[in-house]
């Protein structure tokens, strides 16, 4: 008895997870992003206020504050922008590398897998940094073209939008390649063998049968690389320029600079309903399909 | 019958240091059903997968019907290859798997009836809207051969066809096999280690050891003459006895007795092979062993099988396995374990193995 009671409340911890990490905090957020401004500390008015009776204190005006003005909603699509070219090439190079990984042989997979995952081992900002030293008008990169005699002056290759997506693409990667390695590595190598012998070639044995395949685990890894991309802060505010503002960035600045705490939460909170809905819809639609299909 | 039509000709492979092919030479006839028959290692799943262009070959050629196909890719192939996992696409249900091959050059209509007519000749059309989990063992394997035939292949090539099924539906199938293959006359070409399979399905077939062809030739030829000690003991069950040449008959050590063969030797010692079905087993009341090609041994062992018992023979410093055909319905037929009895055969069923 005791065993199924421990079973029973196990099976339930990620729901205590999720409602301690994720729905409480949310709910925080969203009480401050209809609260009223004020200046002082905190820099909002209490929703429920008792001094003259019972008073609910509540106001959409932050809502229609960060919709009305470009500047937010702009920030916002240039992260999902940022987002989506960002997981398209951690794809585009994610693939190739996990399909390698999952095909060769048990001892040369290990010490891949192993390259993989050691960038994780050092500090997250530290490797982001790094790219700034590489990248820099008087850094590594500019240093070897101009030595080379390729270029004349340095390259202006720090402080634009190519600079982010290369840091987000080098930092994501791993996230795209593990996942995708789960899938590929169930595959059945002789569905391969099998849609060449009747008759399809490497390109078409891709589309038909490998993509199909490990759909799965193209879902999981961008889902793993695009939610956490347009959020980001760190990568864009050290490699990027003012030449593209980012939703991170600009919930940073509502929060801390300005101290708009209500705006910075209405803010947080459209972000979350805009990128985590359809994200949830899509999920339960997919698994029905995924289900349906048996993949 | 034109025996060039596929024409394997000095294929060698080898992986790293270990060679695993050497020096193959076969050639097979149109519309024959072909078996390579060997233990694991022995090469056979290799050559395969070179005829199937899986694996290039380190030297020689494949010919098929005329064509040199040694480096074609296997899309650019005219033959199929039935794996032995099957390999049907898991997302695919099973009338998109039959059509995999065909969609590109036909029309939706043509790969609908396509589609029909191989269903019909392997009765699975109730199955065409089925995915591939939801099928058993025998009817992937139906899916998975259609899957091939609707290619209409010049060659088909089937790696342990009836290795994932289970005993009593493997009996089934191989017979069904062998009937499809002659009302289609398209050559096969199969690889297994089972040698009832191969005899079973074989027109012709091939046995392969450590990369090298021992023996090609049907079925019964090469039961009842076996070239070499290794064929003679991997097919069927095998008594094998050395003699040498004593005065004017042969002596064998192992049994103390005489053999006398109907043929001359170039060898003053060789080992011989004596099939147990060839051998007759009688009471000693009513015979006494003669001086050549008989003895007298005790039974040691006793299995009833149906149709046939088999017996282990003690003599001297042997057991000979004898296989005798239960005739009679009457129990008190069979001899008991423990029972002396009389054991002879004629010249004409000592088989000399030269290798």
């Amino acid at each position: 008895m005791k065993n199924k009671l421990f079973e029973k409340y196990f099976v339930f911890s990620p729901y205590f997870w999720l409602v301690l990490f994720f729905f409480i905090p949310l709910a925080i957020i969203f009480k401050i992003s209809i609260s009223v401004s004020e200046w002082g500390m905190p820099p909002y008015q209490d929703i429920f206020l008792f001094d003259n009776g019972f008073k609910i204190n509540t106001t959409f005006e932050n809502y229609v504050y960060i919709f009305s003005d470009y500047y937010y909603i702009g920030s916002f699509v240039n992260s999902l922008i940022l987002a989506l070219i960002s997981t398209f090439f951690c794809l585009l190079i994610g693939f190739p590398l996990a399909f390698y990984i999952a095909t060769s042989n048990i001892r040369l997979r290990n010490i891949l897998l192993v390259l993989v995952v050691i960038p994780f081992w050092s500090s997250f900002l530290l490797r982001v940094y790094a790219w700034k030293i590489i990248l820099q008008n008087n850094g590594i990169l500019n240093v070897i073209l101009l030595n080379l005699g390729i270029i004349s002056e340095p390259l202006q290759l720090l402080y634009n939008q190519y600079a982010v997506i290369m840091g987000i693409v080098y930092t994501y990667l791993p996230l795209m390649i593990l996942p995708l390695y789960g899938y590929l590595n169930k595959f059945d190598l002789n569905l391969i063998e099998a849609s060449k012998d009747l008759g399809l070639n490497r390109i078409k044995t891709f589309f038909k049968v490998i993509l199909p395949l490990s759909l799965p685990g193209i879902v999981a890894g961008s889902l793993l690389v695009f939610i956490p991309v347009v959020g980001e802060f760190i990568i864009p505010e050290m490699l990027g320029g003012s030449d593209r503002l980012y939703y991170g960035k600009i919930l940073w600045e509502e929060f801390f600079v300005n101290r708009n705490w209500p705006g910075a939460s209405a803010l947080a909170f459209s972000g979350i309903i805009i990128l985590v809905l359809p994200i949830v819809i899509f999920q339960i639609l997919y698994s029905r399909w995924s289900q349906k299909n048996e993949i | 019958m034109d025996n060039n039509f596929l024409v394997i000709e000095n294929i060698s492979k080898s992986f790293g240091d270990n060679k695993v092919l050497e020096n193959i030479n076969l050639n097979i006839s149109k519309s024959e059903f072909f078996g390579l028959l060997g233990s694991s290692g022995s090469g056979k799943t290799t050559l395969l997968r070179i005829l199937g262009g899986f694996e290039k070959p380190d030297t020689g050629r494949v010919i098929l019907d005329g064509t040199d196909i040694t480096n074609l890719e296997p899309f650019d192939r005219p033959l199929n290859y039935m794996f032995q996992s099957y390999a049907l696409f898991p997302h695919l249900n099973v009338f998109n798997n039959l059509a995999f091959g065909i969609k590109e050059n036909f029309t939706q209509k043509e790969i609908e009836i396509n589609v029909r007519n191989i269903a019909k000749l392997l009765s699975i059309e109730h199955l065409l809207n089925r995915r591939i989990k939801q099928l058993s063992g025998g009817e992937q394997q139906r899916v998975a051969l259609g899957r091939c035939l609707i290619k209409k292949p010049k060659l088909l090539l089937l790696d342990e066809p009836l290795a994932a099924l289970d005993k009593k539906l493997r009996s089934k199938t191989q017979l069904e096999l062998t009937t499809l293959q002659k009302k289609l006359k398209i050559t096969f070409v199969f690889v297994t280690h089972d040698q009832e399979e191969a005899m079973s399905l074989s027109d012709r077939m091939a046995i392969m050891k450590n990369g090298l062809i021992l023996e090609c030739s049907s079925p019964e030829e090469i039961y009842e003459n076996p070239k070499s000690l290794y064929t003679a003991n991997f097919i069927g069950i095998a008594n094998i006895i050395e003699i040498y040449k004593k005065d004017e008959n042969f002596y064998s050590d192992d049994l103390g007795i005489n053999f006398k063969l109907n043929r001359e030797l170039k060898n003053t010692k060789t080992n011989i092979l004596l099939r147990p079905e060839k051998i007759k087993i009688q009471s000693t009341n009513y015979l006494k062993t003669s001086s050549f090609n008989s003895f007298s041994g005790e039974i040691l062992e006793k299995s009833y099988l149906g149709s046939f018992t088999r017996y282990e023979i003690k003599i001297k410093n042997m057991i000979i396995s004898v296989l005798d055909q239960n005739f009679n319905s009457s129990s008190n037929y069979n001899f008991p374990k423990g029972e002396k009895v009389i054991c002879s055969w004629e010249s004409e069923s000592i088989k000399v193995l030269e290798g």
